[in-house]
């Protein structure tokens, strides 16, 4: 990455994303479905999936709504117990690879151009596929709920060999599903490192660039380092379950503890890859709405790479109580524990930079600042699940069910409502409703701690989890979550609501929507139009 | 979120010493580690704490006083090497300080030398088996809250889903080391008072060991997603005086010894038909139900099927052996040969399946030999 | 040489002044600091690892 760029003048790579399909002059694109389907253009992809997100948000919802409810009191009142299991594993392959991370790279097709000056996506024809890879792929793993014997059962981490010879089977197809949304990922990721290493604006270097851009070139990195592996894993258990291979079954020769090592080689930077760019949403939101710059912009990006760096090195702290050897326990709890450093510097850096600034309350910034607070707790309650010889007592507890969900709904997901109603003006050339998003805020935020505070509590107090049926000792703490978790998904009609409202209409918002904003995106009118930076803008150094 | 830590420190500083049953924390437990286990917990939930509300604190003060419609005005400084050196190292002594003592609980934990006691815990869809190693005592654990409770008929009793037919009887004050394997899924054996959880993996043994301090019943559950029955498999271990265990485990061996004999008597059919009820209610009615209806398609039933009726050797195969590819298990080494036979006799002249047919221990002794 | 360490080692850490950094990304070869941060990553690792057996002895 060189450092002293003069960056390619990013004019050819214009001429290439124009011509695609459409002559030098933008002829009018083809009406109807088929613009939807054959488009090439970055911010339409970026809608795309962000629809796409909302949808599955929605879906993955209604799937953890209906184990709430199975929850709501002891015994078994609504659903049996193989239903309750297939939709904790949907609940949770959904809203992992059809919600939040198809939305992260919906804002990053939307916003990283604008923000680096580009006119568009390095490989614009590869983000449409990328794009239509995932209905495909969620249509498909959807549909193993129809099938006889029904869908994934396993929980989301479809542990070997309850997913293998233990399995309905539907598997084969959910094996499948995500091979086709792994090969999205990595398609996108490619795309994305192509268009920020190739596509800045003249002058901009990469310590110059948008946290939200760094984080996702980070991103991007883990990605294409740890698909195939997921890629991998999955088709070992192809192998196994079709193919009479052995790879996770004992009685074969094989290991079923090799599934846990191969999945959590994937599955800690997964979970990172969700929330990194989280961190530079929040990143941008809190220095525009203090009107003060990030306090260490260095250390965020070098913090990032710290982050990503130490998540290889940590997978088997899920591991904790399979029977590692002592130093391995000692190993991943040491490297576990180190994370927390870098994780802090991140939020020490936000909290100073509220410091002295002149702080206004709009909804991004609640959100962000939302984030925040419960993001924090989530790592609080990271950090002690990092101590080895007490994982044995919180491990696959609710205790764990609450911190990660800490980390990721008030976590990643309220960064991606930040971030929307952060860039809304940019995108519909309409301020949100206001009142409407605050409303939003507050129920969520209510709706959040309520589902997920108690879950600490059950945890501490013994409730396994993936339970379809618990002890009367837990009865209060489940009847709580399941109020909480009710108010939180009927609140994010609001969401919908203003989200649609904003697109229909609303106060005009100008170039630069929000006074303390400072990246290339509030140079472009609102409503950007649809193609921008077709001559690259000349990028002037701010104060990072 | 302040005011809610306030609430919670406070609230846990007034409850103290009575944690162990208030049932919203981790219990302090019967065994020298898990009270370790306990007092790493408590030690870095308030490190936690206390940095949440200095972080917190200065967050919401920043908050509070420098807000814009006050009138603040932003100041522009940024990046200060020695107080982003300072914040990095804070947290790494703080880390340091705590990774001690959590390495001595580990290397503790992982010491199960020296036991006195050899217990070897299979996990089973979805019920436990215990093997008193050396002793040949060996019984199976179910969940024995009945299904009327869950579905609600019945009132759910004070133990609902945490007691089993016949709970694990372990001495006080002596080391017990746990050998755990799996005959099929990874399932998960952890009784919070006893600060014990470990994997049972298919092929594998792992190792735990557990001296428990006083006696008691302590209650559990399996831990890992197992399959349908995972939330109904739980684990109860009775912790008994030393003398009351030696007497206990004489009396098991010797009725060990005597069903063993047994095998070689001929059986009554009524004999077989009241052992075998026995058996069915504990290990076969979870999957195919109380009444031999099944639940198709995973788990067929067996009143009135043609199959089972017709054939008395292929029923028999079945159940010692199992059915691969399916969810039926092979019983051969996890029942003895009387209760082989005896569930077997009762099966085919149960809910209508009028066979007749009795199938005596020696017969599937013989078959379990070959 | 010197030079890049420390500021590999401030990357690390996540602290580096402004003008430190400056300095690092007008005169320094790209290539030099890739090599030192993947030297200083596996010498990280290392030493985790042997303080790990260290400890579990």
């Amino acid at each position: 990455m060189a450092p002293k760029l003069p960056p390619q003048p990013p004019l050819q790579h214009n001429t290439t994303a124009v011509a695609d399909g459409q002559s030098h002059g933008h002829a009018a694109p083809p009406k109807g479905i088929l613009r939807w389907l054959l488009t090439t253009n970055h911010k339409e992809i970026g809608s795309l999936y962000l629809i796409f997100s909302l949808t599955m948000f929605f879906i993955g919802g209604i799937f953890a709504l209906v184990v709430r409810a199975e929850l709501f009191q002891p015994g078994l009142q609504l659903v049996e117990p193989e239903f309750f299991n297939q939709m904790t594993t949907m609940h949770g392959l959904i809203m992992v690879f059809a919600a939040v991370m198809p939305a992260f790279t919906g804002l990053a097709n939307w916003m990283i151009p604008l923000q680096i000056g580009a006119p568009d996506m390095a490989l614009p024809r590869l983000n449409n596929f990328s794009f239509w890879l995932l209905p495909v792929s969620f249509t498909l793993l959807l549909s193993t709920l129809l099938m006889p014997g029904g869908g994934p059962n396993f929980g989301w981490t479809f542990y070997a060999p309850l997913s293998t010879n233990f399995a309905p089977p539907s598997t084969t197809f959910f094996i499948l599903a995500l091979h086709i949304a792994g090969i999205s990922s990595i398609l996108g990721a490619i795309n994305i490192i192509a268009t920020i290493l190739n596509m800045r604006a003249p002058g901009m270097r990469l310590m110059d660039m948008p946290l939200f851009v760094w984080t996702w070139l980070i991103t991007a990195f883990l990605l294409i380092a740890v698909m195939p592996v997921l890629a991998g894993v999955i088709t070992m258990m192809l192998m196994d379950i079709n193919f009479g291979t052995s790879f996770f079954d004992a009685a074969g020769g094989g290991d079923p503890v090799l599934f846990q090592h191969l999945f959590w080689f994937f599955g800690h930077p997964e979970v990172y890859i969700m929330i990194l760019p989280a961190f530079g949403i929040v990143s941008a939101i809190i220095p525009t709405f203090a009107r003060k710059p990030l306090f260490g912009y260095a250390s965020m990006v070098y913090a990032t790479a710290a982050i990503a760096l130490l998540s290889f090195l940590v997978w088997a702290h899920h591991m904790f109580i399979v029977g590692l050897p002592l130093v391995a326990e000692l190993f991943f709890m040491y490297s576990t524990m180190l994370i927390a450093v870098p994780t802090g510097v991140k939020v020490f850096n936000w909290v100073t930079t509220l410091f002295r600034g002149s702080i206004s309350f709009e909804s991004p910034m609640l959100f962000a600042l939302a984030f925040v607070v419960l993001f924090t707790i989530g790592g609080f309650s990271g950090l002690m699940l990092a101590i080895a010889p007490a994982d044995f007592q919180y491990h696959d507890t609710y205790f764990v069910v609450a911190h990660f969900h800490y980390v990721l709904v008030p976590g990643a997901i309220f960064a991606i409502m930040a971030g929307v109603y952060y860039w809304l003006p940019k995108w519909t050339g309409h301020y949100p409703n206001e009142k409407l998003a605050q409303w939003h805020f507050w129920f969520s935020i209510i709706g959040v701690n309520l589902t997920f505070f108690p879950m600490h509590f059950a945890g501490l107090a013994g409730m396994p989890r993936r339970i379809p049926d618990y002890a009367l000792q837990f009865a209060d703490f489940n009847l709580l979550s399941s109020i909480g978790a009710f108010f939180f998904g009927a609140s994010q009609l609001l969401f919908v609501l203003g989200v649609i409202l904003c697109v229909r209409g609303g106060k005009k918002a100008p170039a630069k929507a929000w006074e303390g904003a400072e990246d290339l995106e509030w140079t472009v009118p609102s409503p950007a139009p649809l193609h921008t930076f077709e001559t690259p803008p000349v990028f002037h150094r701010t104060s990072h | 979120m302040r005011s809610r830590w306030w609430l919670m420190a406070v609230s846990l500083a007034a409850s103290g010493s009575q944690a162990q049953t208030n049932g919203w924390n981790m219990p302090v437990g019967v065994t020298d580690v898990s009270s370790d286990i306990y007092g790493l917990h408590m030690t870095i939930f308030w490190i936690c704490v206390v940095i949440g509300l200095v972080v917190f604190g200065a967050m919401f003060y920043s908050l509070f006083r420098y807000r814009h419609s006050k009138g603040a005005k932003a100041a522009h400084f940024h990046e200060h090497t020695s107080v982003e050196v300072l914040w990095t190292a804070i947290p790494i002594l703080i880390l340091v300080g705590m990774a001690v003592p959590a390495t001595a609980t580990l290397k503790n934990m992982y010491d199960s030398s020296d036991a006195e006691l050899d217990v070897m815990i299979t996990g089973q869809q979805w019920r436990w088996r215990y093997e008193y190693l050396g002793e040949d005592v060996a019984f199976t654990s179910n969940m024995s809250t009945p299904r009327t409770q869950i579905s609600g008929e019945e009132t759910r009793g004070e133990h609902y889903l945490l007691e089993v037919d016949e709970p694990l009887v372990l001495p006080i004050n002596r080391k017990v080391r746990f050998l755990m394997t799996s005959d099929d899924v990874i399932h998960s054996w952890w009784v919070p008072d006893l600060a014990v959880k470990q994997d049972t993996i298919p092929g594998f043994i792992n190792e735990n060991w557990v001296k428990i301090n006083e006696p008691g019943i302590y209650r559990g559950q399996c831990a890992e997603l197992c399959g349908i029955d995972h939330g109904f498999m739980p684990v109860v271990v009775r912790a008994v005086e030393e003398e009351e265990f030696d007497s206990w485990l004489a009396e098991r061996k010797e009725a060990a010894e005597q069903e063993a004999m047994g095998v070689d008597r001929e059986w009554a059919m009524d004999e077989l038909v009241e052992r075998g009820e026995s058996v069915y209610q504990s290990i076969c009615s979870s999957c195919h139900q109380a009444e031999g209806q099944g639940s198709p398609p995973a788990f067929p039933a067996l009143a009135n099927n043609e199959q089972l009726i017709n054939d008395v050797d292929w029923h028999l195969d079945k159940v010692v052996n199992g059915v691969s590819g399916a969810a039926m298990p092979a019983f051969r080494s996890t029942l003895n040969p009387v209760e082989i036979a005896a569930v077997v006799t009762y099966t085919r002249n149960a809910w209508g399946n009028d066979t007749g047919d009795v199938v005596q221990p020696s017969a599937v002794a013989e078959l379990i030999a070959q | 040489m010197w030079s890049v360490v420390k500021s590999v080692l401030a990357a690390l850490l996540g602290v580096q002044s402004n003008q430190k950094r400056e300095e690092d990304f007008s005169s320094g070869r790209p290539a030099a600091y890739l090599v030192t941060g993947m030297v200083i990553t596996l010498l990280f690792v290392l030493m985790l690892i042997f303080l790990a057996m260290f400890a579990a002895r």
